[in-house]
């Protein structure tokens, strides 16, 4: 399972593309792609919409406990903020939502780094 | 402090139109993002994790209170009221909006500041000794070298395409408090055996994935032909630098493939037929000199009854003062280390409210001088030895009067995964467990000397290469773990630290440097620091302390 993320052209902030294909600042809110087809394609589409999203990537993203959450450590810190301010981020907005990927598990390299480097 | 003049003045405030107009090209469509990337990147904006960064430069660490009151009003303003001092003596805001930048360059530019020269593949902000103008131990202020430095390559146009990144350090002291054989050049100011100043000239230092300590390829460069041999430096490595491998393409690789004598006879060649013709005319030395007027200096005695007596009332100065303070050349004074390190936070992180704080007491008893030091750390150069219970009281009320100065937990660290897109594994909560670990003051203290720098990924910024014990975050599948090495040191007696085993867990790093200082303590001679126990007994009981589980 997929979801597809980038970064805000105008302030950097995390997004993630929604179900109605807006861009969105909650993980909760994203669209899951079960098909890679599809995930890909909408990959590609993102990649036209220069002026909203920068390096739009697809993430993996599986189930568990609390919910779907980003198997990688650094999509989900992405998803939430940074650990040593709590009040910073997406986390401060609280709620079941963060909770759940606060306490997800779960370890895989992150496409959006490898492809950083790569391209670097 | 260097004043700019009018052209400084215009060539800023050209450089902000320019920008402003490329930012709102981008946002309307016009530019895409290959097109503008290298262009904010120009003008120190990059994207990481959570948000844009802004990165300003601080040339050679120097600040004044008008200067660090902009940086607080920015970070109230633009960011979420704090900044981040960096190895490289910068400020780095951590959320800043690309709708803003042009805004905050402007802000910038009024009080003489920028954020050019830190990033791209040129020479990037100067650093210098944090205590210039302040230690007794200085032949030459270094300062002076450093303004020289920055103005003679902001904007070179021979040098604004380097096959890689390029930083120069200037150290005038016999102690060295700027990493300088770390830099792709690093410049100690001597004496020659006619007395004259003359720089040593090391070149092909550098840290990240391939670590040198710069060899030296100059023993007595007269200081009258500086600019004509770092051209010459710089044109051997525009030439034969690696540019299509950026992890082959620094000047260390080169350095490190010639070797050290066929690359210092290419230079030789070079400077050659440069000649005086590439040399700064004395009157524009002397005209950057002019600005860095000394400090006037009162006629003092060498005790002040009220800081022995502040000392002898109050346990806490008298613990500001053991660890703090370094000697001033002049009677009456100190210089006073601000550690950024306050047990349980963020290192080199520093409120807005802070920072009107260190500019309200620099105004108030420090002569007007703030220095940013590579330790994250700041400096208030020039202290009267009656002033320092006003100043510890004030420090004390911003939370800034933390006297861990060069103890165990004034500990370097990167932002790492926490903000930082090449991460791979956090730094910040490490040195967070460690400084924890070691919370307690007089065990801190009874431990002495001991750095640690932790980097979150293999570029280095955390220099955990150079220190005592060296902490790098890795990436196993997703994991984060960490890699300890021992026996490193940025100063005078530079050295890249050595392995000590398999990385470990994030949870597993304080207890293991609880055993290294367990191991220290154990076989320390009287006076040793916990570098000068490792040389003398080497790797060996400190892998056996961490690693005996393992066997």
């Amino acid at each position: 399972m997929k979801a597809l993320t980038a970064n805000r052209l105008d302030d950097g902030e995390v997004i993630f593309v929604a179900a109605d294909g807006r861009w969105v600042e909650r993980f909760v809110e994203a669209k899951l792609f079960e098909d890679d087809d599809a995930a890909m394609a909408a990959e590609a589409h993102a990649k036209t919409q220069g002026t909203i999203a920068v390096d739009p990537y697809l993430i993996d993203v599986a189930p568990g406990e609390g919910g779907v959450a980003p198997v990688s450590y650094r999509e989900r810190l992405r998803a939430l903020g940074p650990t040593n301010r709590h009040d910073h981020g997406k986390q401060a907005e609280g709620g079941d939502a963060v909770e759940a990927l606060l306490h997800a598990t779960g370890a895989a390299r992150s496409k959006g780094r490898v492809d950083l480097i790569r391209r670097k | 402090m260097y004043q700019y003049d009018a052209i400084d003045a215009e060539m800023l405030a050209d450089r902000v139109a320019e920008f402003r107009e490329q930012a709102a090209r981008r946002l309307a469509g016009d530019i895409t993002e290959d097109q503008f990337k290298p262009i904010r990147l120009m003008n120190g904006l990059y994207l990481q994790l959570h948000a844009y960064m802004l990165r300003i430069a601080i040339p050679y660490g120097s600040l004044n209170p008008t200067q660090m009151r902009k940086l607080a009003e920015i970070g109230r303003v633009y960011d979420k009221g704090y900044g981040h001092l960096t190895t490289r003596t910068n400020l780095q805001f951590h959320w800043i909006k690309l709708r803003d930048a042009a805004d905050i360059l402007e802000h910038l530019a009024s009080v003489d500041m920028h954020a050019i020269q830190t990033s791209g593949n040129c020479i990037r902000n100067v650093t210098a000794d944090p205590y210039a103008g302040a230690t007794a131990d200085e032949l030459d202020d270094p300062r002076v070298w450093s303004e020289a430095i920055r103005q003679w390559s902001t904007f070179h146009p021979e040098f604004s395409f380097l096959p890689r990144k390029f930083k120069i350090a200037v150290n005038a002291s016999l102690a060295d408090r700027v990493a300088t054989r770390t830099h792709d050049i690093g410049l100690y100011l001597r004496r020659d055996e006619n007395g004259a100043l003359a720089f040593e000239v090391y070149v092909g230092g550098g840290l990240g994935r391939t670590p040198y300590i710069g060899p030296l390829i100059k023993r007595r460069l007269p200081v009258a032909r500086l600019f004509s041999y770092l051209q010459a430096v710089l044109r051997v490595y525009n030439r034969h630098g690696k540019r299509d491998n950026p992890n082959k393409a620094r000047i260390k690789i080169l350095v490190a493939t010639l070797g050290a004598e066929e690359f210092a006879r290419q230079v030789e060649d070079e400077w050659e037929k440069i000649g005086p013709a590439g040399d700064l005319p004395d009157t524009e030395l002397a005209r950057i000199r002019g600005a860095f007027t000394p400090v006037a200096f009162a006629s003092l005695p060498p005790r002040s009854e009220a800081f022995e007596a502040a000392k002898a009332r109050d346990p806490s100065f008298a613990r500001f003062a053991r660890n703090n303070l370094r000697p001033h050349k002049r009677p009456g004074y100190s210089i006073v280390e601000v550690a950024l390190k306050t047990i349980g936070e963020t290192p080199g992180d520093i409120t807005s409210e802070q920072m009107e704080a260190v500019a309200d007491i620099a105004e108030t008893w420090g002569a007007n001088d703030i220095r940013v030091t590579h330790e994250q750390n700041l400096v208030l150069p020039h202290v009267k030895l009656d002033d320092l219970p006003a100043v510890h009281k004030a420090l004390a009320k911003a939370g800034l009067a933390s006297a861990n100065s060069n103890l165990i937990s004034d500990i370097i660290a990167c932002p790492g995964l926490d903000y930082c897109a090449l991460a791979n594994a956090r730094a910040i909560n490490i040195a967070q467990d460690i400084a924890q670990t070691f919370a307690d003051p007089d065990r801190a203290e009874r431990i002495g000397e001991l750095k640690i720098k932790i980097s979150g990924c293999i570029n280095a910024c955390g220099h955990h290469h150079v220190a005592h014990v060296g902490i790098l975050g890795v990436d196993k599948k997703g994991e984060e773990f960490y890699q300890l090495t021992l026996g490193g040191s940025a100063a005078e007696d530079a050295e890249v630290g050595k392995i000590l085993g398999p990385a470990l867990p994030g949870p597993k790093v304080a207890p293991a440097i609880d055993q290294l200082v367990e191991v220290y303590l154990r076989e320390r001679n009287d006076g040793e620091r916990f570098l000068d126990t490792y040389r003398r007994v080497g790797l060996a009981p400190f892998k056996e302390a961490v690693y005996a589980d393992a066997h």
